[in-house]
């Protein structure tokens, strides 16, 4: 299953979670504005607080709306 | 008409009466969007981890009247937001900072403090002029804010005491926040 780690208004969220439902991929959104547990999962994956944040296994994660980087994720 | 007057709200819709910082020094900063190349936020967080235990807190007034890019960083392509700007001190809800419908705090602070024109010798002055004459010229006109990350430096005692173009880094400040801590 893939996450992906938003916030609110977020265009790069919005256009990450698009470019997956294109591709078929099924993903759930975590919104770390919203939930703090999500806030530190996120943090913890990635050291910072930026995103968009994916990840299919919670350890490799692609930062930010990267086409080729997604490509990669879900093909794994 | 004083600043601990106005009341704002902040990024949750929580109202906030400024005189809940009497006593303390003020930086307000209308700040660019979490998603653009924003360097500044960066040293507004470095300036407020250092003096905020002495007395300083800052206080973000997020504003999308200026585009969204900042002006010739247009290769640094970003394409992440973050998370609260990535700043721990206060943002507050968004809003307009300049013309008609600006914040009244901004008219206030505008009308304290005129503008004196940007700093020459800083890597941003020339393309911000640029863009300002291509998008916006009337912006060069008058006092109102002229563009993302200008700082208004507010005394303890809840005077107007500087006023920063974007062209004065937050770090460049640090002197001038020292002076009255």
């Amino acid at each position: 299953m893939v996450t992906v780690y938003s916030i609110t208004t977020c265009p790069w969220c919005e256009k990450t979670k698009k470019y997956l439902a294109s591709k078929g991929v099924e993903f759930e959104v975590r919104n770390i504005e919203e939930n703090e547990d999500y806030a530190k999962e996120c943090y913890k994956l990635s050291g910072d607080t930026m995103v968009p944040v994916t990840t299919a296994d919670g350890k490799n994660f692609v930062l930010g709306f990267d086409k080729a980087k997604l490509d990669e994720l879900i093909s794994a | 008409m004083n600043i601990y007057d106005f009341t704002v709200k902040t990024n949750r819709g929580v109202e906030k009466n400024l005189g809940d910082y009497k006593g303390k020094v003020l930086l307000i900063v209308n700040t660019a969007s979490k998603c653009g190349f924003t360097p500044q936020f960066k040293e507004l967080q470095d300036l407020y981890m250092t003096y905020n235990d002495k007395g300083l807190e800052i206080l973000g007034f997020p504003c999308n009247q200026f585009a969204g890019q900042e002006p010739g960083t247009n290769e640094e392509v970003q394409n992440f937001c973050r998370l609260n700007y990535g700043v721990t001190f206060q943002i507050f809800e968004k809003g307009d900072v300049r013309g008609e419908t600006a914040q009244p705090l901004f008219k206030y602070l505008t009308a304290q403090k005129k503008f004196e024109g940007f700093d020459e010798n800083h890597p941003i002055a020339k393309p911000l002029m640029e863009a300002l004459q291509k998008n916006f010229p009337e912006y060069l006109e008058g006092d109102g804010i002229k563009w993302n990350f200008t700082k208004f430096l507010i005394d303890r005692e809840g005077n107007v005491v500087a006023r920063f173009e974007p062209t004065t880094n937050p770090s460049d400040i640090a002197k001038d926040i020292e002076a009255l801590l």
